[in-house]
């Protein structure tokens, strides 16, 4: 490839330069043997797919680029590089054929074999880390198909995980590694800094105000490196994931811009404007992964209440009364040993000793609690004998209350452990899946204290 | 008697008969699963259209299957028409033959190798004598008797099970001609040649008639055959080769070839072969059995005079070989297995030895002994030897991770420990870890170590593949 083109991708990928030389030089000039096979691994978010596609584009070499999850079974990969390959495309002219029939691999090294020598190829395969599932033939095959078709062929794998993941029990071939190393801050603060006109622009058709707009097209990219500096000091030390990164950074300049805007803070007031921001800022931290539309938008004046907006959302599931009282005990099941049963649902249970081993037992850490260790399994007959002992009034044990149970497991809220056949039977294991906050907050609801008949708080 | 004799060109009109009886009558038996068959593919490879090669027409039926047929010219048919005379038996298959075979004068050593070769099997086995003879009355009694019966024959491999029971029938075929006993047919079916036990009904039938079929039609025809009686019939001798093979679940495949000899109508004589003695007892069912009967042989494995008289035997006249070299031969194999195979190949290797490496035409106890190495003498020692540094030290590990834990699975982190301790006392850099399960996995290429998969990562297992002496006597006798 020429200098320019590779000058083209390495301005638009920038802090990428010294692996796009060496992507060129492994792989850039057409004329040249390509190597067997390329290994291109590193975190979400480094660039891989992007910077790989683009290269792959700008070359002039046939390549085809798939993913290992599209690929359920070898046929479709298989199929779809040869498509690619003999530029065949399937349509519903030709009743959506592939170019070849192509079941096995003999197959497909056969038909790879019949095209044109002269001319280079390469397979890019995403997600690599699946092809490991696939028939144990693949990848093996992959990674030497230069020396079993003697064409000019090369593969690119694309993955998270190290090569050393891959190594198969008959072993595999020697690969080219090519690592994406993640973003410092810098280099994170030059690549979002450079796109800030695409961010003013963005905010600008948002704003119908046309004064507003001018301050804004006023706005110096010192004023966003500024933010950018404040930004990364909090959210770097959480997330180095860049799209992630970007699509925040851009919901939060909305709320950092509108004082300027509104002139009630002067541009320049970088403190001011810190204090401004700090809490928005730390309540979007709260809310990283998440990708929550409501939650981004009404960041500017609901902050506080977007950082609990996880829990409203598991508080708001409305559920029948017994089915409240079913899940409580559930969850009192699956975190009380079952040998406490006895003294906290009996009435007259008799006195028990205090002796020293038990004050000891009771003295716990916290990485010793029920609550913190997860939830033990518990059998439904034992969930109905607490669910008679914590509901004051006695209801018969209709068919209702049994599919209640039965529908609790049908909403995720309880999953067998065991014996999922047999539940009628009674050697059916289940288990509570729900957490304390949630579980109290039902109590609340229906005026029952869970906390009280948790071994864990007495 | 003679009018007992028949030909093998009436021997197809007979079975044609039979199958026409089939169809012509109201057997709805045969018509069902006619229709039944599942179609084969069409399809053919090009490659192998070349190697079907047109037999010269010998019998009317053949004559008017290939006249009616468009153009009996084999490049005129359609893939269609070539495999239904395929499937009929109108043309056999034949493989390409080299323009004209070698005519040089052959030096002592090639001679003695061409005899020494496993495939050529002599006239006479020598010290197989009483079972020869052991079989021959068997087989002849029931040709004489005209009635069937059953023979389990058992030897490990290499012991002459196969090239006796041949021989026998060679005889017999050879007395046959001189009327001496009557005439019989012979079918040899091969346990590990079929891909699934009931394609041993189509290779029966396909002896008998030169027709291929599937196999519920091969099994309807054989057992009308063996079921009814017919008025010229003379007596089948089936040979069936590793018998253990054709044992699945249910046994109907043993069972049918079995009981086929109980009938009186059938004049099945039936000669089974396999590896171990008490396969009757260990495997078949109990009516299995008891139709296998008791009449048993055992082949021994040779023993080391057995052998040295085997390999002169071949060697008659010819002096490529000194005595004691044959016998050093013959003791070494008949210590290990009493393979007769195994000491042919070993004398086969020794002259091509002798012939790259020395100018006299005798193969001496050197040349064998050299050739003993090669063949018996474990590699595994070269192979420690010839690994890397690190993959040496790595070997180290695992046999210090099992002589500290006692329990011969590892996990690689327990591995990875000794190696770096390993290391540090030797001076050596320590390996990543990633590195390390790269020499890990090729180490488990070349199964020296058994592993899992890399996925596992540091929680994979680990089983030493070699013994941990062989690793310290590889190590130390390079440090000498």
């Amino acid at each position: 490839m020429s200098i320019a083109n590779v000058l083209e991708i390495a301005r638009k990928y920038p802090c990428r330069e010294q692996i796009i030389t060496e992507l060129n030089d492994l792989i850039g000039s057409p004329s040249e043997p390509l190597p067997n096979a390329i290994y291109v691994y590193g975190h979400t978010g480094t660039g891989k797919t992007a910077i790989v596609t683009e290269f792959l584009q700008s070359l002039p070499i046939k390549s085809k680029i798939l993913s290992c999850i599209e690929c359920y079974t070898s046929k479709l990969l298989y199929e779809h590089v040869l498509n690619s390959f003999y530029s065949h495309t399937v349509s519903k002219s030709n009743n959506y054929t592939p170019f070849v029939k192509c079941e096995s691999m003999h197959g497909f090294i056969e038909s790879l074999r019949q095209l044109p020598a002269d001319s280079s190829y390469i397979i890019c395969l995403e997600d690599a880390e699946r092809l490991r599932d696939m028939d144990i033939n693949i990848l093996p095959t992959v990674l030497r198909l230069q020396e079993m078709t003697g064409l000019n062929i090369c593969t690119i794998l694309i993955s998270q995980l190290p090569f050393d993941k891959f190594y198969l029990k008959t072993g595999l071939v020697e690969v080219q590694t090519i690592f994406f190393p993640q973003y410092t801050k810098a280099e994170t603060q030059t690549i979002l800094g450079n796109d800030f006109v695409n961010v003013k622009k963005r905010l600008a058709s948002k704003l119908d105000n046309n004064e507003w707009s001018k301050i804004l097209d006023d706005l110096e990219s010192d004023f966003y490196d500024n933010y950018l500096n404040i930004f990364l000091n909090v959210f770097y030390r959480a997330c180095r994931d860049f799209p992630e990164l970007r699509s925040i950074s851009r919901d939060c300049f909305q709320v950092y811009v509108e004082p300027v805007l509104n002139g009630t803070i002067d541009r320049n007031d970088v403190s001011k404007l810190w204090r401004n921001i700090s809490k928005p800022l730390s309540a979007a931290l709260t809310a990283v992964y998440m990708r929550m539309d409501s939650a981004a938008e009404n960041q500017s004046n609901k902050a506080l209440e977007d950082n609990q907006s996880f829990k409203r959302i598991s508080q708001s599931v409305e559920l029948p009364y017994y089915a409240k009282y079913l899940l409580i005990a559930a969850y009192l099941a699956s975190h009380n040993a079952a040998n406490q049963d006895k003294r906290l649902f009996v009435k007259n249970h008799g006195k028990q000793k205090k002796r020293l081993q038990t004050v000891n037992a009771q003295a716990k850490v916290t990485e010793k609690m029920q609550t913190n260790l997860g939830p033990k399994s518990f059998t439904v007959d034992r969930l109905l004998a607490i669910f008679y002992a914590i509901l004051d009034e006695k209801v018969g044990l209709t068919c209702n209350l049994l599919s209640q149970i039965s529908s609790l497991v049908h909403l995720k809220f309880l999953s067998f452990v065991s014996g999922e056949g047999n539940l009628m039977e009674g050697s059916a294991r289940l288990q509570c899946t729900v957490g304390l906050d949630f579980v109290s907050h039902i109590g609340r609801i229906v005026g029952f204290n869970v906390m009280q008949y948790l071994c864990d708080f007495m | 008697r003679l009018s007992l004799v028949g030909t093998p060109k009436r021997n197809i009109q007979l079975s044609n008969i039979v199958e026409e009886v089939l169809f012509n009558g109201n057997s709805s038996l045969a018509e069902s699963n006619r229709t039944n068959t599942p179609r084969r593919s069409r399809k053919i490879n090009s490659t192998y259209d070349e190697d079907f090669i047109c037999d010269e027409p010998k019998t009317p039926k053949r004559q008017k299957t290939s006249t009616s047929t468009p153009s009996s010219k084999s490049s005129a048919m359609t893939p269609t028409q070539k495999m239904k005379l395929i499937r009929s038996g109108a043309i056999s298959a034949a493989i390409e033959s080299r323009d004209n075979p070698l005519k040089r004068r052959k030096s002592d050593f090639e001679v003695a190798r061409e005899r020494l070769h496993v495939s050529a099997v002599p006239q006479s086995l020598p010290c197989r004598e009483q079972e020869f003879d052991n079989i021959y009355t068997f087989l002849e009694g029931k040709l004489q008797d005209q009635c069937g019966g059953c023979m389990y024959v058992s030897g490990v491999p290499g012991t002459g099970k196969t090239a006796t029971v041949t021989g026998v029938i060679r005889a017999l075929k050879r007395d046959a001609e001189l009327d001496i006993v009557p005439e019989f047919d012979y079918i040899e079916i091969n346990g590990m040649r079929l891909t699934e036990p009931r394609q041993a009904y189509v290779q029966i039938y396909k002896q008998l008639t030169g027709k291929t079929v599937s196999w519920e039609h091969a099994h309807a025809l054989l057992e009308k055959r063996f079921t009814t009686p017919g008025p010229r019939r003379q007596t089948t001798i089936l040979l069936v080769d590793e018998l253990d093979i054709l044992c699945n679940r249910r046994q109907d495949v043993v069972y049918s070839l079995l009981d086929w000899p109980t009938k009186s109508t059938a004049r099945l004589v039936v000669v089974t072969i396999a590896n171990t003695m008490d396969l009757p007892e260990r495997m078949l069912m109990s009516k299995v059995t008891s139709r296998l009967g008791l009449t048993r042989l055992t082949f021994q494995p040779y023993s080391h005079k057995q052998l040295q008289e085997i390999v002169t035997a071949r060697l008659s006249g010819s002096e490529a070989f000194k005595g004691d070299a044959v016998q050093l031969v013959a003791r070494k194999v008949a210590a290990v297995s009493g393979d007769a195979r195994r000491a042919l190949d070993i004398c086969r290797r020794a002259t091509e030895i002798a012939e790259e490496t020395t100018k006299d035409k005798t193969v001496s106890m050197m040349h064998v002994q050299k050739a003993l190495n090669e063949m018996i003498a474990t590699l595994k020692v070269q192979a420690i030897k010839k690994c890397s540094k690190l993959e040496k030290l790595f070997l180290q590990a695992v046999a210090a991770e099992v002589a500290r834990t006692g329990i011969e699975e590892t996990t690689f982190l327990g591995v990875y420990t000794q190696l770096e301790s390993i290391a540090a006392f030797m001076g050596v850099t320590v390996p990543v870890l990633g590195r390390a399960l790269q020499i890990c996995s090729k180490l488990g290429a070349e199964r020296l170590l058994i592993c899992e998969h890399s996925r596992t990562d540091i929680f994979m297992k680990i089983l030493l593949n070699v013994s941990s002496d062989d690793i310290y006597f590889a190590l130390q006798l390079k440090n000498n």
